[in-house]
């Protein structure tokens, strides 16, 4: 970790965005992360993103439960308010968020330790209950914090620091979220930005519960020869099944490339999700077929990413719940309190 | 004037008419539908200006196990449980032995004459009473449903005979029962009738008796459960989480239907509220802490087990200071203990739920009023004090029906959210800290996400942190913090409702502390020591932290009994604990066997407890 | 005080003069009247006639390198030699004067001039102890405290400027961007983990594919436009990219090197030992 503030100087050509902003002003504390750690980049990514979506720091809220991984929400996004609840129990508080106002965006990050293994209830029931989010897992396949343990996304196989080989069988949360009912889900590295920053944008952009598995190698304890979650390893083993833009507002959409290599889905909000496909026949509006594919690539040794799935019209809990448009924080005592002559025909009703 | 429990107690086999004082006793099985029969009849005496209370005394399961309920028949006004029996209807054979036994001398067994009753269960201190119920059903309806269902309300109807129930009050409370299904209200008259001419025609008159009063007023008749939850509602209550627990699920149960009622957006239809349900106890008071940081106002309902689950999260509430309400309806502990039973027992693992030095103000409502007042109040509580508040009532007064002053709210009245900069606030530049105590009554100012572009945003931890929410392990900034959170707390003593006290017609030395639902069967024991020339003043508790005056009254008496519903006598230590009370002035009169605390049992306690003080040797 | 309005005016050969304009003069108020005198270079006293060759401004004719004039036993430096700049300027003009006439005095080329030594040295510590000062301060430049401006004007002889007091001296060193200390990087070490390029705070660190100058240029994550300046570009690494560095905007701060897991990138600090007149810089 680096301890002095990162200085505020910054590229005398640095860009702003239609907000007036620049990518630095998204940023937030100093990390306390190992240096190194892809956690960090991950942090830098969001921020890329949400500097790229034109957004307002103060209309998101990151949320995060205990881990290396649930620290960095203090890295990013500094003028957003941030909630560092407790271990593995991050999707409940982001769900009870976003019932108290449905208008900001929920950025939930959690760790595969804080999500696989003790959340993992609540990482499943938050996806099934459609909560409108962005789920960042940030998968390193061990708990860092607690210096290395297995987590439960560890490979069968794989080997610790110390040597130690893993024998139980790994959780897949990509293939959890397909099968809890995600409907925006993604699996990317820490060291591709350029697969990952879209995906993200992608994400915030998505109405309903987005899941994004994100690889990202613990230097510290799981950088290793033997280790299915290094640097090397991923980069090897990562079969990219696409590429994506994200298009958001006016800006017109080229099509570089050939079509069938390329798909266009329109999302909720009006952005655009252009499709770069590498492998032509991946389909990412099928669920089922996501499900098969990434079963067989996966026994191919291979680690897939991409925008997996993606269901353009979700709907999310709200919805769900019927809730009324304006936030539930913002009604006042007029809307939330009954007359005293209701309750007196209730008290008439008990007699 | 009516009789009094002094004057009965022990009373055997007399000829005497007795009105409107008695207890009368169902037992029946789990499932067999006896509970409508047996609200129809507690309602019937309602209806003849007379009080009630009625208490459902049933298992942890669904079907075939035995269930009772009791209704105390009181002109007097009792509201407790007065302890006996004195007319019991014995509709289930698995239990007869005990209930034949708990049945006073000279008192009634009403049971189905179809079989005869078994030699070895008959008593000869007893009057034994009957209609053959089954037979007659048998002989009515083809459908087994049926024959069950209206082998109750049969029994209503020879009761109705017996006691004096004039049949159009059944008929009015029939019409509205089934107003929307009018073919019930005539099979239901039927078998009402069935049972009513049978007991006419065979059944010789009883001592006990029901005749019409004015002494139930504009009371209401209704469950502390449905009461909380309307109290949410009045509250400014928006999300609900929660999981299935007895007895607090039809807390959560009545607030959805509440909201459905008044909460409905009238233009849209939609939704002014968020009932989620959520996968165990620990989401539940998640999404509560996660609304309750973002401003909406937020509750759970649970019991004992549940707190246990949520402890993490509440420690995180009292440190991060995030409003939340719990409430908690307690049953029988430790672990599933007695489910369906009541208890006053989870005080201490509420009071200091979760781990490090940790304290939550708790409520304690003594019926469904409070219940109402106490639920909307916990709302403002929560939002002033910053952390979790807990409402503690029972299964006793949450999931019987309790004869109570009906609720009262004043149009007008405001949702008190306590301290909030607004974006109008933070835009005037006022310094924003997190954790800075202005006021010095240590509450801070907090910040809703999203109020302002580009100030107030803080970074919500659960790890030590300074004035403005800085990560800070050192020390003297943890401790600054703790000291600032006990402040706090003092501050709650005078938010909390204050305790209610009642003094003796003479000058004691003897006091009394009690709260929750022991409070009815306690009056009734005063009362009744009283009349043996016992006098006690008494004190109501109904907040923690203890404010002042709880320390006061203690020290003004030389004993003073604590009456409460457990096992380890948890207010009592909670007392010692708080207020450095001496412990050899507290004596603890303790019920705990999952029943409700009668007015008996309270009075002959402390009865007994001034006898053998009053004759202890005095050492010099 | 009145002012009369002048405009700069240049002759054919570059020369520049102050015409009046013909607009009305300009009267300003004061209380007092500070007349600053400036020097001005010229060197009349010089025998034109001793192979001493003058420019069209009647400056010495003297080359930018050895400071010999056009008389190879006369050298100039300082606002002597190209007009008036600062002290530091003077000072390594006499600097390179003297290697020129300790060779000259030697017999040999003036030309002919010795490189100064270069040393680079490592500076890292710990994981986030440097052996130079890294922090680097976000102040502005702090104003130099100046005597009280009735003092001042009474006597012409005060020095105004104070000078800054240790405290302000401090703050102002805090502002040094430690142009000594050079960013080394090295690409086996290198495992692509980013960490660098995300804590940059100037964007100067990119991971690409190599191409053409211009072509990188251009597809940094900021645009290096000032040609003048290099990029720092590595051999290839294993992912088939390179590491470009806009050194234009480079902070020295050191970030990049305290967020590297493998030192990969090092800050070392550079020394200059200028060549001096001596033994050391004859040819040997
Ligand atoms: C209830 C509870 N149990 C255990 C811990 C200790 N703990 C802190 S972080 C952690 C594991 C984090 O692993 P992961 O979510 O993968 O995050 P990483 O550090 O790898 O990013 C554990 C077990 C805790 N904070 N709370
Ligand atoms: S221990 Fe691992 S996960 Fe934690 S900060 Fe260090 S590198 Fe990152
Ligand atoms: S020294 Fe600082 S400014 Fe220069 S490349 Fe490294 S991090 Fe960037
Ligand atoms: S931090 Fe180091 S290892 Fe990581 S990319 Fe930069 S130079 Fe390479
Ligand atoms: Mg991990």
């Amino acid at each position: 970790m680096t301890y002095i503030t990162k200085p505020k100087f910054r590229h005398p050509e640095l860009e702003q965005n239609a907000r007036g902003f620049t990518r630095r002003d998204y940023e937030g504390k100093v990390s306390t992360l190992c240096a190194g750690c892809g956690h960090d980049s991950i942090s830098a990514a969001i921020i890329q993103a949400v500097y790229e979506l034109d957004l307002e720091p103060h209309r998101i809220a990151k949320m995060s439960g205990i881990g290396c991984s649930s620290k960095t929400p203090d890295y990013f996004l500094g003028a957003s308010h941030g909630f560092n609840s407790v271990h593995g129990r991050m999707p409940s508080v982001l769900t009870g968020a976003n019932l108290a106002n449905r208008d900001l965006i929920y950025m939930g990050v959690s760790g595969d330790g804080d999500s696989a293994s003790i959340g993992l209830g609540q990482f499943a029931h938050s996806i099934r209950r459609g909560v409108d989010m962005v789920y960042i897992v940030e998968n390193n396949g061990v708990y860092g914090l607690t210096k290395g343990q297995f987590s439960a996304t560890s490979d069968r196989g794989s080997r610790s620091k110390r040597g130690v080989v893993n024998h139980d069988a790994p959780i897949d949360m990509v293939a959890l979220a397909l099968q809890l009912g995600a409907t925006y889900v993604g699996r990317s590295f820490s060291g591709d930005k350029h697969q990952l920053v879209p995906l993200i944008k992608g994400a915030i952009a998505h109405h309903g519960a987005a899941f994004i598995d994100c690889l990202s190698p613990c230097v510290a304890f799981n950088n290793h020869e033997g280790s299915t979650k290094s640097y090397d390893y991923v980069r090897e083993h990562n079969e990219a099944v696409n590429f994506l833009d994200v298009i958001t507002g006016r800006a017109p959409i080229k099509l570089d490339q050939e079509a069938g290599a390329l798909a266009i889905v329109e999302q909720h909000d009006g952005s655009t999700l252009r499709l770069r496909k590498i492998h032509t026949d991946y389909d990412p509006s099928d669920r089922v077929g996501a499900m098969a594919y990434l079963t067989e690539r996966a026994a191919a040794g291979e680690i897939v990413t991409g925008l997996l799935y993606v269901d353009p019209n979700a709907e999310d809990h709200h919805d769900y719940l019927n809730t009324v448009e304006a936030p539930l924080n913002t009604l006042d005592s007029e809307a939330l309190i009954p007359s005293a002559s209701a309750l007196d025909k209730i008290n008439a009703s008990l007699r | 004037m009516p009789a009094t429990i002094t004057e009965r107690e022990g009373e055997s086999a007399g000829s005497a008419i007795i009105t409107n004082d008695f207890v009368i006793k169902f037992a029946n099985v789990n499932g067999s539908g006896s509970a409508s029969a047996n609200s129809l009849f507690a309602k019937c005496v309602l209806r003849m200006g007379v009080p009630i209370a009625a208490r459902n005394i049933f298992p942890s399961n669904i079907q075939g196990l035995p269930t009772w309920y009791e209704v105390r028949v009181s002109e007097a006004g009792w509201l407790g449980r007065r302890g006996g029996v004195d007319l019991m209807v014995a509709m289930n054979p698995q239990t007869w032995a005990e209930d034949v036994r708990s049945i006073g001398p000279g008192f009634y067994l009403f049971h189905d004459t179809t079989k005869p009753l078994p030699p070895s269960m008959a008593r000869d201190d007893i009057h034994v009473i009957g209609a053959p119920l089954t037979r007659i059903c048998n002989e009515t309806y083809a459908d087994p449903r049926q024959r069950q269902l209206f082998k109750n309300i049969m029994y209503v109807g020879a009761l109705a005979h017996l006691l004096g129930i004039p049949t159009d009050t059944v008929e009015r409370l029939l019409q509205e029962e089934f107003a929307a299904k009018p073919k019930l209200i005539d099979a239901n008259l039927h078998a009402f009738h069935l049972g009513r001419d049978y007991a006419q025609s065979s059944m010789a008159p009883i001592r006990l008796r029901l005749s019409p009063a004015d002494k139930v007023g504009d009371r209401i008749f209704v469950e502390g459960n449905s009461a909380c939850a309307l109290g949410a509602v009045y509250g400014g209550a928006t999300v609900c989480a929660w999981y299935p627990i007895t007895p607090s699920t039809s807390l959560a149960e009545a607030f959805t239907a509440h909201c459905k009622a008044l909460r409905t957006d009238s233009e849209s239809g939609k939704a002014k509220y968020a009932v989620v349900q959520g996968e165990d106890e620990i989401a539940s008071i998640g999404i509560v802490i996660g609304a309750g940081w973002n401003g909406a106002r937020a509750f759970t309902c649970t019991s004992g087990p549940g707190v246990s689950l949520m402890q993490e999260f509440i420690g995180l509430s009292y440190f991060a200071e995030i409003p939340a309400v719990i409430f908690d309806v307690q049953r029988g502990g430790p672990s599933t203990g007695m489910p369906t039973r009541t208890q006053q027992s989870d005080l201490l693992s509420a009071a200091y739920a979760s781990h490090g030095d940790t304290k939550h103000p708790m409520l304690f409502p003594a019926d469904p009023t409070e219940c109402f007042e106490m639920g909307a109040l916990a709302f403002d509580l929560a939002d002033r004090l910053q952390t979790t508040i807990f409402v503690m009532l029972d299964l006793d007064i949450g999931m019987n029906e309790w004869l109570c002053a009906p609720f009262a709210w004043e149009d007008g009245k405001r949702l008190d959210r306590g301290k909030v900069m607004t974006r109008d606030d933070l835009g005037a530049g006022i310094d924003f800290g997190r954790y800075l105590d202005v006021d010095g009554d240590g509450i801070t100012y907090r910040t809703y996400p999203g109020a302002h572009p580009n100030k107030g945003a803080y970074f919500t931890r659960g790890t030590s942190r300074d004035r403005y929410a800085r990560y800070s392990e050192e020390g003297a900034v943890y401790t600054d913090n703790m000291q600032r959170l006990l402040r706090k707390f003092d501050t709650a003593k005078s938010l909390v409702p204050a305790p209610v006290r009642r003094d003796a017609a003479r000058r004691t030395p003897y006091g009394v502390v009690y709260f929750g639902s022991t409070t009815p069967a306690m009056h009734e024991a005063i009362d009744a020591l009283e009349r043996q020339g016992r006098h006690v003043n008494a004190l109501r508790i109904r907040g923690f932290p203890f404010s002042d005056e709880v320390f006061d009254f203690i020290r003004a008496h030389e004993q003073v009994f604590v009456v409460e519903q457990n096992r380890d006598g948890q207010l009592r230590a909670l007392l010692i604990n708080e207020g450095g009370v001496h412990p050899t002035r507290l004596t603890p009169v303790l019920h705990y066997d999952g029943t409700p605390i009668t007015a008996r049992f309270i009075t002959a306690e402390i009865a007994g407890q001034m006898k053998s003080i009053e004759t202890m040797p005095v050492s010099d | 005080m009145v002012f009369e309005k002048v405009a700069a005016v240049y002759s054919a050969d570059g020369r520049r003069s102050l015409k009046p304009t013909g607009e009305p003069d300009e009267h300003y108020e004061c209380d007092d009247v500070l007349v600053a005198v400036g020097q001005e270079n010229a060197f009349p006293w010089i025998e034109r006639d001793i192979g001493l060759d003058f420019d069209q401004w009647d400056m010495p004719k003297v080359d930018p390198v050895t400071f010999q004039s056009s008389n190879p036993k006369v050298f100039f430096g300082g606002d002597a030699a190209f007009g008036p700049k600062n002290i530091i300027w003077a000072v390594a003009h006499g600097h390179d004067a003297a290697i020129s006439i300790d060779k000259f005095v030697h017999g040999q080329s003036v030309e002919d001039r010795p490189p100064p030594m270069v040393t680079l040295v490592s500076q890292k510590m710990g994981i986030h102890e440097w052996a130079y000062d890294n922090d680097l301060s976000n102040d502005v430049r702090y104003k130099v405290p100046l005597v009280d401006k009735d003092v001042a004007l009474k006597d012409v002889r005060t020095e105004v400027e104070l000078g800054f007091d240790r405290k302000l001296g401090y703050a102002e060193a805090q502002r040094c961007l430690n142009c000594d200390v050079q960013t080394v990087f090295s690409a086996p070490l290198c495992i692509e983990c980013d960490a660098c390029v995300d804590i940059c705070p100037m964007d100067c660190i990119t991971f690409t594919e190599n191409g053409e100058e211009e072509a990188l240029r251009a597809r940094l994550n900021a645009p290096a436009h000032n040609t003048t300046q290099d990029l720092y570009v590595s051999e290839t690494l294993k992912t088939g990219r390179i590491m470009a560095k806009d050194e234009d905007v480079c902070l020295h701060c050191g970030l990049c090197a305290e967020r590297c897991p493998t030192g990969a990138w090092d800050m070392q600090r550079f020394t200059l030992d200028i060549t001096h007149a001596d033994h050391r810089c004859q040819q040997r």
